[in-house]
């Protein structure tokens, strides 16, 4: 890791996908750039990145069909598209956040057995 | 699931690119306007606004990019738009792209036909279950050199008895049988076989039952089985058919089954396919009872090999079985003659002559094919050279060497699949009258058509020859040095020094396989020549031959003909009536196998002769034929001793035989007429020697002959000879009329011109010649535009230079003569190459040369001048055009 490191976390490969499906499912209809305020928000700016690398995530998700777009109008009447968490991208989003506790209990087990 | 869904969500994004990139712009717009609000919201006014969504965005060009790939297929997406750029520069160029595609498409088209060919014929296993235990029988006299000799029923019970070697075995026995019943009686073939024939190939029939078995008998049995062909033809595809009574030579049957259209005999026929199958258990009339292991009156036969028995091993039982079987029969196994039985797969026997013409016309076509690439290698450089600058512009722009290899690439697989496509299209609409210019005695035609193999193989062949032809200028071409090929490009638009050498070196490499391919032709050429200067033996103008089958019932008392003086009073009574004919001026009649160039099974009369002590354990046996008064002189056979037979030698009179020259030379060492010749069980007296006849095709070797008086005794078959002037055509129908007015039962068959039947034997080599010699003429053709395509642009390079050699005062000839060097040089070179080549190619050909060796020195010697010829003329256009110019024009440009 670079030194920025400290302040920063770069997103784990693979990870961006749940943090993007966790968020929907807690927010309900999101745009690309709502997702990414949140993301900003939720991270206290601790995880920062370039707003337009949330688009390949986006579009895997949308093949995968666990999330679905929306072309609709903000509240203050500029255009956006709304993605929604759909009924497959719930179930998958419970199996992924059983995998990744378990994928983190292993590391953190790891780590503290090591030191 | 997941990666199906993802795969075709992927694919889907691929086709709607333009949609999905429109989507995503608008997406990012919406995006960038957001965050400007938010921004704006913060305080900040519009224009930093909108920097720092940029900023906060980052780079748009990156996230679209990556967006791309994650929805797509990048490498698909790449080839699909190298594809739509290829498509636009081949229709940018037309010209181009039509030789291009023209000649991909011959080269490519020639191998597929011919691979159709060998695939049916060679590659296919043969239509039966487990077609690999199928094997064919032969009795062998190796201590007398005597191969295929027939066997005796003992003999193939025997090997029934076999268990541990043979799961099935079967006589094989093609005749010729009279069929009535019709409005008249045809002449048809048949074969006669054991009751396992059917179940051993494992097939059923299509209407009915094959016979088996439960239907064994003695002599032959009732139960015949029809072929499909047979039913439509004579019997109008009766359904009913089945029960139906036949009268075949005089004896009825009953049909119980019709065969698949598709199913074929796998073994020789006498003329066309088998038509009716018939079953006999060889041991009763009309064959001899009880049988003797000496009458080896069964031409052969066929069986099927214990599973999982190799070849090897079966023959090393049967070995065992022939040494056991010499020592309890020692008389009828003569120890010196050593007796064996020989097996070999049916798919050889059946294939096996054909296979070396089929695979040296597909090596002729691979080369044509190498000859194309070639040809396009060097077009592409040509091209490419045009398409300096684009390369060079594009690399400039970032493109990596390794995607403009592949930009290249696909354009040239492009081209090639298009040829292919072409060539598959053309193919299969012309397949009948392709097939019609194929030779008609080629076993397995009936099952040549396209299948997954030869699709295959066309799409394979594409896709290698266009990565053949085209990664060279494309590794070539993409070697670019931006800064120097832009510069060049702009100067002049011409190609480097270093392509027109590259060029060369294809060039020479065509000349030398033009060499190879044309010496193949040459001989070919050179042994058809040879064998139309061959002297048959007879005149064959204005002679025509009608063949009549005599009914062979199986009880020999129905038997009209089987006496001597019957025989001969209905010759005698045929050659009567058909000398009135009108036009007809001679007539002459033979017996069984009197007919030249037919191919029949060669099966030769054992003879001996009495003054030779040791004659008879040599087991010498010749051909046989028995002729009338009159036929050396209709056939302008020449008498070269003694006397032609007479009207009076019959069975009442002396028994003399007429030699053929090869029998006298190879046996009777200057003193024949008069001596005695032992065969069929008597003494017969040579009275006369005459030349040989070419009986078994033009280039095959004459065999020793022996011909007896056509009144002396029965035979099968009537050949009636006549000299006239009038066509075949109408003379079927009147030869019909006579004979029906002598005996309606008796049906006539094969009327043909002996004109006809010397083209029929010679149809085989003159198919491979006929392709050889377009094939040759097409590298000639190819060899030449290659070198005229590199002479003209060297000339074109150097018309300064040799504008200012002639300002300097250097004759026109000089001018020609320095144009003229490196096109010399290179067809100097190929010839070279391609005769050191040519030298082991031909080599492969020696069983297709009639009377020319592969180091023919006409064809080795010929083939390099007349192609330095045509070579040198490519060069002579283009080096005149050097002589013409006019100096101040070319100093100027």
């Amino acid at each position: 890791m670079p030194s920025e490191g400290k302040s920063r976390i770069q997103v784990l490969q693979g990870t961006l996908d749940l943090i993007v499906l966790r968020t929907l499912a807690s927010l309900g209809p999101q745009h690309a750039y709502g997702i990414a305020a949140r993301l900003e928000q939720v991270s206290e700016d601790l995880l920062k990145l370039n707003q337009g690398t949330l688009y390949p995530a986006l579009v895997r998700l949308e093949q995968l069909g666990w999330i679905k777009g929306k072309w609709d109008k903000t509240e203050n009447g500029r255009e956006a598209k709304y993605y929604a968490i759909t009924k497959a991208g719930l179930k998958a989003l419970g199996e992924e956040t059983v995998r990744w506790r378990q994928m983190s209990g292993l590391v953190e087990k790891l780590l503290s057995e090591e030191s | 699931m997941r990666h199906v869904r993802r795969l075709f969500a992927k694919l889907t994004g691929l086709i709607l690119r333009g949609r999905a990139d429109h989507e995503l712009n608008r997406e990012v717009s919406a995006h960038l306007v957001l965050l400007e609000d938010e921004f704006q919201r913060r305080g900040m006014n519009r224009d930093q606004a909108r920097m720092e969504a940029r900023r906060a965005y980052g780079s748009v060009e990156q996230a679209k990019q990556l967006h791309r790939e994650e929805r797509s297929i990048l490498w698909l997406e790449q080839t699909f738009a190298d594809l739509r750029y290829a498509c636009r520069s081949l229709l940018k160029t037309p010209a181009f792209a039509a030789i291009a595609v023209l000649t991909l498409a011959l080269g490519i088209g020639a191998n597929i036909a011919i691979f159709t060919v060998v695939n049916a014929v060679l590659l296919r296993p043969l239509p039966f279950q487990h077609p690999e235990q199928l094997v064919r029988v032969f009795d062998d006299l190796n201590g007398v050199g005597a191969k295929d000799i027939g066997m005796s029923v003992p003999e193939i019970q025997d090997l029934r008895d076999r268990s541990d070697v043979f799961h099935a075995i079967s006589v094989i026995w093609p005749v010729s049988t009279a069929l009535s019943g019709g409005d008249h009686t045809e002449r048809i073939e048949m074969l006669a076989t054991g009751f396992d024939y059917f179940q051993m190939l494992g097939v059923q029939a299509a209407l009915g039952r094959v016979y088996g078995p439960r239907d064994a008998a003695p002599g032959f049995t009732e139960a015949v089985v029809i072929s499909d062909g047979l039913w439509k033809r004579q019997f109008g595809s009766d359904p009913h058919i089945l029960g139906r009574r036949i009268r075949v030579d005089e004896d009825g049957y009953t049909i119980v089954g019709v065969m698949p259209p598709d199913f074929r005999h796998p073994g020789q026929t006498l003329a066309g396919d088998v038509d009716l199958w018939a079953a006999a258990g060889f041991t009763a009339n009309p064959f001899p009872s009880p049988p003797a292991r000496a009458q080896r009156f069964l031409p052969g036969a066929i069986a099927r090999l214990q599973p999982g028995l190799t070849l090897k091993q079966a023959q090393q039982r049967l070995d065992a079985l022939t040494a056991h079987l010499t020592q309890t029969y020692p008389k009828e196994y003569l120890p010196a003659s050593r007796w064996s039985l020989r097996l070999e797969p049916v798919e050889q026997s059946l294939t096996g002559n054909v296979r070396p013409t089929l695979v040296v016309l597909m090596a002729a076509v691979g080369f044509v094919l190498l000859m194309v690439a070639v040809n396009m290698a060097s077009l592409l450089v040509a091209r490419s050279s045009a398409r300096m600058r684009e390369l060079a512009i594009r690399q400039a722009m970032g493109a990596s060497r390794g995607r403009l290899v592949r930009q290249l690439l696909t354009e040239s697989i492009l081209v090639s699949l298009i040829g292919g496509l072409a060539a598959m299209l053309v193919l299969a609409l012309a397949k009948e009258s392709l097939l019609a210019l194929m030779p008609p005695d080629l076993p397995r035609l009936a099952e040549v058509h396209f299948d997954a193999r030869v699709i295959g193989l066309a799409c394979l062949l594409s896709i290698v020859t266009g990565i053949l032809f085209g990664l060279t200028p494309a590794l070539h071409a993409s070697s670019t040095d931006p800064n120097r090929d832009l510069k060049e490009g702009t100067r002049s638009g011409t190609p480097s020094v270093r392509q027109n050498r590259f060029r060369g070196v294809l060039v020479a490499t065509e000349i030398a396989l033009s060499v190879v391919l044309l010496s193949g032709a040459g001989l070919l050429v050179h042994s058809f020549w040879n064998t139309l200067r061959v002297n048959p033996g007879f005149d064959s103008k204005g002679l025509m031959v009608a063949r009549i089958w005599i009914p062979f019932p199986n009880n020999p008392k129905m038997n009209r003909y089987l006496t001597a003086p019957s025989f001969a009073s209905l010759s005698r009574e045929l050659l009567r009536r058909v000398r009135t004919l009108p036009g007809i001026q001679e007539a002459a009649m033979g017996g069984n196998n009197s007919v030249p160039l037919v191919n029949y099974s060669r099966n030769g009369i054992a003879f001996s002769l009495p003054d030779q002590a040791d004659s008879i354990l040599k087991q010498r046996s010749a051909e046989f034929a028995s002729v009338s008064p009159e036929f050396f002189q209709v056939l302008r056979t020449p008498l070269l001793r003694g006397r032609f037979f007479s009207d009076m030698d019959t069975d009442k009179s002396k028994r003399v035989v007429i030699i053929n020259e090869a029998f006298a030379k190879q046996y009777m060492a200057g003193r024949d007429v008069g001596r005695r010749v032992n065969a069929l069980g008597s003494d017969w007296e040579i009275v006369g020697v005459v030349g040989d006849m070419r009986e078994d095709g033009l280039d095959a070797d004459v065999a020793p002959r022996i011909y007896s008086a056509l009144y002396r005794g029965p035979a099968n078959e009537i050949a009636i000879f006549l000299r006239g002037a009038s066509e075949a055509s109408g003379l079927k129908e009147a030869v019909t009329g006579v004979v029906q007015s002598v005996d309606p039962e008796l049906p006539v068959y094969g009327v043909r011109t002996m004109r006809e039947m010397m083209a029929t034997s010679l149809a085989r080599r003159r198919f491979s010649l006929s392709l050889m010699a377009v094939f040759g003429a097409l590298a000639l053709f190819l060899a030449s535009m290659g070198i005229y395509g590199v002479m003209a642009y060297a000339v074109s390079q150097r018309a300064q230079e040799f504008s200012i050699r002639m300002a300097l005062g250097a004759q026109p000839r000089d001018i020609l003569l320095i144009a003229l060097r490196p096109g010399a040089m290179l067809t100097l070179l190929g010839v070279g190459l391609g005769l050191i080549a040519a030298q082991g190619a031909t080599h492969l050909m020696t069983s297709l040369l009639f009377g020319v060796s592969p180091a023919d020195p006409i064809t080795l010697i010929g083939v390099p001048v007349a192609l330095a010829l045509v070579a040198l003329l490519a060069c002579w256009i283009p080096a005149r055009r050097a002589v013409r110019v006019a100096p101040v024009d070319a100093l100027r440009s």
